[in-house]
């Protein structure tokens, strides 16, 4: 029945995500640090171009823009236009701000065509993401069902949707891939604790889940809603610090500072974020799919456990908690729609409810028995 | 969801029956000023109820009981409840003596049916409904009124784009712009403006409001649904042996619970016949797999008055329906056949004994046997039976579930088994302290270990024989006259809230003011009701529309403002007085949904 050549295939298709997802954080991770790196040198430029006299600055800073091929004034100009947008909310800036423009705005000495740190990373994530799914595809036709019977095949599944639903995102919205590192990072640590600690050789599903197609609707729902709660909450947290960075720029704009600067080099990754009011829009957006997927895995969750059980609701543990995540999200959504909750207090409502999802997805399997003990360990 | 937005949209449908300053007030919808409730004078019994009541259907409210609601059912997960299983919660009050005595009292085993967790639900209910009925009657009221009138000043909103025609008509536009709306699903309205001005308003998204209301209503459903399934609905458990037969009546129950409103004597009348019960398991050497269950099947030949006969097999996940009633194969153990002799001689039990597994991978069975009828002494078997038996220093346990070396391990008592007095006795257990056991000549007490076919003799002239093993099944039988109305609460629900997630409300705006020397001004904006990043690209190409109508040129807008030709990317495509801040409608390039 099991066909364990192709199970162990999958196995290696694994190992081999986990090495290319390596390899991606460390491409985002060096263009993550080249980002800060490059503008503290653009930052010490501005400050050297501006000590020198008046008399002779005047023409030099204007020959330079043009002699240097926009290096030092390039570079400039465009820290002027993110630091204005950042103070306003930084949503109006262009949608090819990816790799090209970056490159171009930054001014850095490279050749066109040449791969970036974080053209690295986008491609040997997304060639890690073909082998994970591959390697969940695999797996499926070893055991002739849903790659999902158990939490080793569900963090799995689960992590490949993650950087699936990534990668869709960051294709059309390049400036969105400089948060790859902040998702591969969670997505290689979920993956290595599953294929140390929840892996378990390709076998046949336990009888419960047998004979329903409600296995492949219910649990790939939840798959769906566990990873755009995953991905959702990385949003808002990014929300929240960019919420504060704001805070903290505007505060010394307000205070006569010209040119507000602020966390050092964790201040210019963020500027080069979206605006707190797109990340908020943004997790809005992920977070109203997520509800909406919690919603379904509840109903379809409760149709399936009146044909297994006779019940559609046993207030099981993972009952209990599906149900508080749902609550919480939607405490969410209320909150985003009241006043005095709006923007940043909302966005802790998300993080409360991705702890749910957390807690629902590790306490409840392994410590708590119930009815939906699947884990197989 | 959106349900203080609508509140906000009510109070400026009002301001705008009074004041008739529309633009304003549609226009802050999200951000102006709401009437304070900190500066209220002395309340009557009157006054405070509705101060009261306002509280209660507020935002803030229903945010604090929701948030209560996720955190009172928690515990609810932590500790054993006794509607999910009351032995296990009953052994858990015995092995923690006063804390969980108090923790009963408390209702933590008790939590989804204890006084808060019912007053937390009910309150938010309440508060539901008292948001839901006023916003139904704003939103029906809405829905047959026409849409605002255009605001004065259309600069100030999404994507404001003023091109001026010289060679067009503002009539024209006017009709033009109207059509284009009514076609994209806009509710319009054509206004005569002074100055010989036309401007079309209309609305789209309707739906949105429509949604949310469909989506609390159903969730009220979903209550009345699940609290008429709990009034009405009945269950019960039931054994039944390889080869032997259930006919649907009271009595054949192991238990049966009933709603409220559940009349004795509704059971509509069926049979079956378990003809074989199928169980296999992994024989994977892996820790994690080895004893697990692959597959669990049961054949039953049933016959009801509507159906006649008929044989099916269930599966967990495949119940029985007959009769308004469904069947599901829940359980599966052993029944040992067991043919127990008095010191007489005499047969006093003979036949398959229902054990009941003690949850190890290897289905070690307990076994209960009483022979009330034994003499001179009544007799009980007491022991365990072992799919594939092994007795080492853990006692007598199986390794496998599945039947590779059956074995009783048995010891036998004799002495009053207290049948006679009148009280319930659980069949399947027994108390053995006030019985003796059967000791041999030495005084040990006797341990039986027998394999089918085998027969043990004890010092004391009984005999028991292990003759044979069938397997049995156990089956819940329910029925819920409420549950396909949950159902389509829960769906309704599920659709309601769809819609009202992602069907943008929008008001856009156009309006032709005629030029002195020819020609004619032309304005579009829009106002995002909503989260709604396509608005401000549709508004615009509603202005590039309306401007380029085959009898205009469409070199003809030199004076488009710098926010409107949003062609030059490093231009800042904001308005010069930025919208509302919970309009992320105003960003040119937003996430791509």
């Amino acid at each position: 029945m099991i066909n364990q050549q192709l199970a162990e295939f999958s196995n290696l298709l694994i190992i081999l995500t986990v090495v290319l997802y390596v390899l991606a954080l460390i491409g985002f991770g060096a263009d993550l640090s080249g980002v800060s790196q490059r503008r503290s040198d653009a930052r010490l430029r501005s400050r050297e171009a501006a000590r020198v006299p008046v008399g002779a600055g005047a023409p030099a800073i204007g020959a330079g823009g043009g002699a240097e091929a926009g290096a030092g004034g390039g570079s400039f100009a465009a820290d002027d236009d993110e630091r204005a947008s950042a103070l306003e909310s930084r949503d109006s800036g262009p949608a090819a701000d990816g790799i090209a423009d970056g490159r171009g705005a930054e001014g850095d000495a490279r050749p066109a065509g040449a791969l970036t740190a974080r053209g690295f990373g986008f491609v040997m994530a997304a060639i890690g993401a073909v082998l994970h799914v591959g390697a969940m595809v695999l797996r499926g036709i070893a055991t002739q069902r849903v790659p999902w019977g158990n939490m080793y095949e569900f963090s799995m599944t689960s992590s490949a949707m993650i950087v699936v639903v990534f990668l869709l995102f960051a294709i059309r919205r390049k400036d969105l891939r400089l948060l790859g590192t902040f998702v591969i990072l969670p997505v290689l640590v979920l993956m290595l604790i599953a294929q140390t600690a929840w892996i378990l050789p390709a076998a046949e599903l336990t009888p419960s889940l047998q004979n329903s197609y409600w296995v492949v609707i219910h649990v790939g729902i939840a798959i769906i809603a566990t990873a755009l709660s995953g991905l959702g909450a990385l949003i808002a947290v990014l929300q929240l610090v960019q919420a504060r960075h704001e805070r903290t720029l505007a505060a010394q704009h307000a205070a006569g500072e010209t040119r507000p600067q602020a966390w050092g080099r964790a201040g210019a990754v963020l500027s080069r974020l979206p605006g707190a009011t797109a990340l908020e829009a943004l997790c809005f957006r992920i977070h109203a799919l997520a509800f909406v997927c919690w919603t379904f895995t509840l109903i379809f969750g409760a149709v399936w456990a009146n044909d297994a059980w006779g019940r559609y609701w046993n207030w099981d543990p993972k009952e209990v908690w599906t149900f508080v995540i749902w609550v919480v999200y939607a405490c969410y959504l209320h909150a985003r729609a009241t006043r005095g909750f709006r923007g940043s207090k909302a966005a802790w409502f998300a993080l409360a409810g991705f702890a749910c999802v957390v807690i629902n997805y590790t306490v409840v399997n392994l410590w708590i028995n119930g009815l939906h003990s699947y884990s197989g360990l | 969801m959106a349900r203080e937005d609508s509140r906000k949209s009510r109070r400026s449908e009002q301001g705008r029956g009074e004041t008739g300053s529309q633009s304003l007030s549609s226009a802050d919808d999200r951000q102006a000023p709401q009437r304070s409730s900190a500066t209220l004078p002395a309340l009557g019994a009157k006054g405070m109820a509705l101060f009261l009541w306002r509280q209660l259907t507020s935002m803030q409210t229903a945010l604090l009981l929701l948030m209560l609601l996720a955190i009172a059912a928690i515990p609810g997960s932590v500790y054993p409840q006794r509607n999910v299983n009351a032995q296990i919660t009953e052994a858990y009050i015995a092995e923690h003596g006063r804390t969980a005595e108090i923790m009963d009292a408390v209702g933590l085993f008790d939590v989804f049916s204890s006084p808060w967790f019912s007053a937390i639900y009910l309150l938010l209910f309440v508060s539901l409904v008292g948001c839901v009925i006023p916003r139904l009657l704003v939103h029906l009221r809405q829905i047959r009124s026409r849409p605002p009138r255009t605001p004065a000043r259309l600069t100030r909103f999404t994507g404001y784009t003023r091109v001026e025609l010289p060679s067009a008509d503002a009539d024209a536009i006017a009709e033009q712009a109207r059509r284009t709306l009514r076609r994209g699903r806009y509710r319009t309205d054509a206004l005569e403006e002074g100055a010989g001005a036309r401007s079309v308003t209309a609305e789209r998204g309707y739906l949105r409001e429509t949604g949310n209301l469909i989506f609390h209503v159903a969730l009220l459903g979903v209550l009345v649904g699940v609290a008429g399934g709990g009034l009405t609905q009945y269950r019960g458990q039931i054994t039944v042996i390889e080869g032997a037969g259930f006919s649907n009546s009271l009595t054949q129950y192991d238990s049966f619970e009933s709603g409220a409103w559940y009349k004795p004597g509704e059971l509509p009348p069926f049979q079956f016949t378990l003809d074989e019960f199928r169980a296999e398991f992994d024989t994977t050497p892996n820790e994690h797999r080895f004893g697990q269950p692959l597959l669990f099947e049961a054949d039953v030949t049933a016959t009801s008055p509507e159906t006649g006969t008929f044989a099916q097999t269930l599966r967990v996940n495949e119940p029985l329906h007959i009769g308004g009633q469904s069947m599901f194969l829940l359980g599966n153990g052993y029944a040992p056949e067991i043919t127990v002799r008095d010191p007489e001689g005499n047969v006093v039990a003979q036949g398959p004994i229902i054990t009941i597994p003690s949850g190890d991978m290897g289905y070690t069975s307990a076994l209960v046997l009483k022979a009330p009828d034994a003499k001179p002494q009544q007799m009980a078997v007491v022991g365990f039976f072992l799919p594939t038996g092994v007795i080492d220093e853990k006692g007598p346990h199986s390794q496998f579930p599945a039947l590779i070396d059956p074995q009783l391990a048995l010891t036998v008592y004799t002495g009053d088994l207290g049948l006679d007095e009148g009280i319930p006795q659980n069949a399947y257990q027994i108390d053995v302290s006030s019985l003796t056991p059967v000791t041999d000549a030495s005084g040990t007490q006797s341990l039986l270990r027998l394999a089918p076919g085998q027969q043990a003799d004890l010092p004391d002239g009984s005999s028991v024989s292990f003759d044979g093993v069938r397997r049995y099944a156990a089956f819940d039988i329910k029925h819920d006259p409420f549950q396909v109305f949950t159902l389509i609460s829960a769906l309704s629900a599920a659709g309601g809230l769809i819609l009202s997630l992602f069907i943008p409300r929008r008001r856009v705006w156009v309006r032709a003011t005629p030029l002195a020397g020819g020609g004619a001004v032309l304005e579009v904006a829009g106002l995002a009701r909503s989260d709604d990043d396509a608005l401000e690209g549709d508004v615009r190409a509603l202005a590039e529309k309306l401007g380029a109508p085959p009898a205009a040129p469409p070199t003809a807008r030199p004076e488009a403002p710098s926010e409107a030709s949003a062609q030059v990317p490093s231009t800042p495509s904001r308005p010069a007085d930025p919208a509302p801040p919970a309009a992320p409608g105003t960003t040119r390039e937003g996430p791509t949904q």
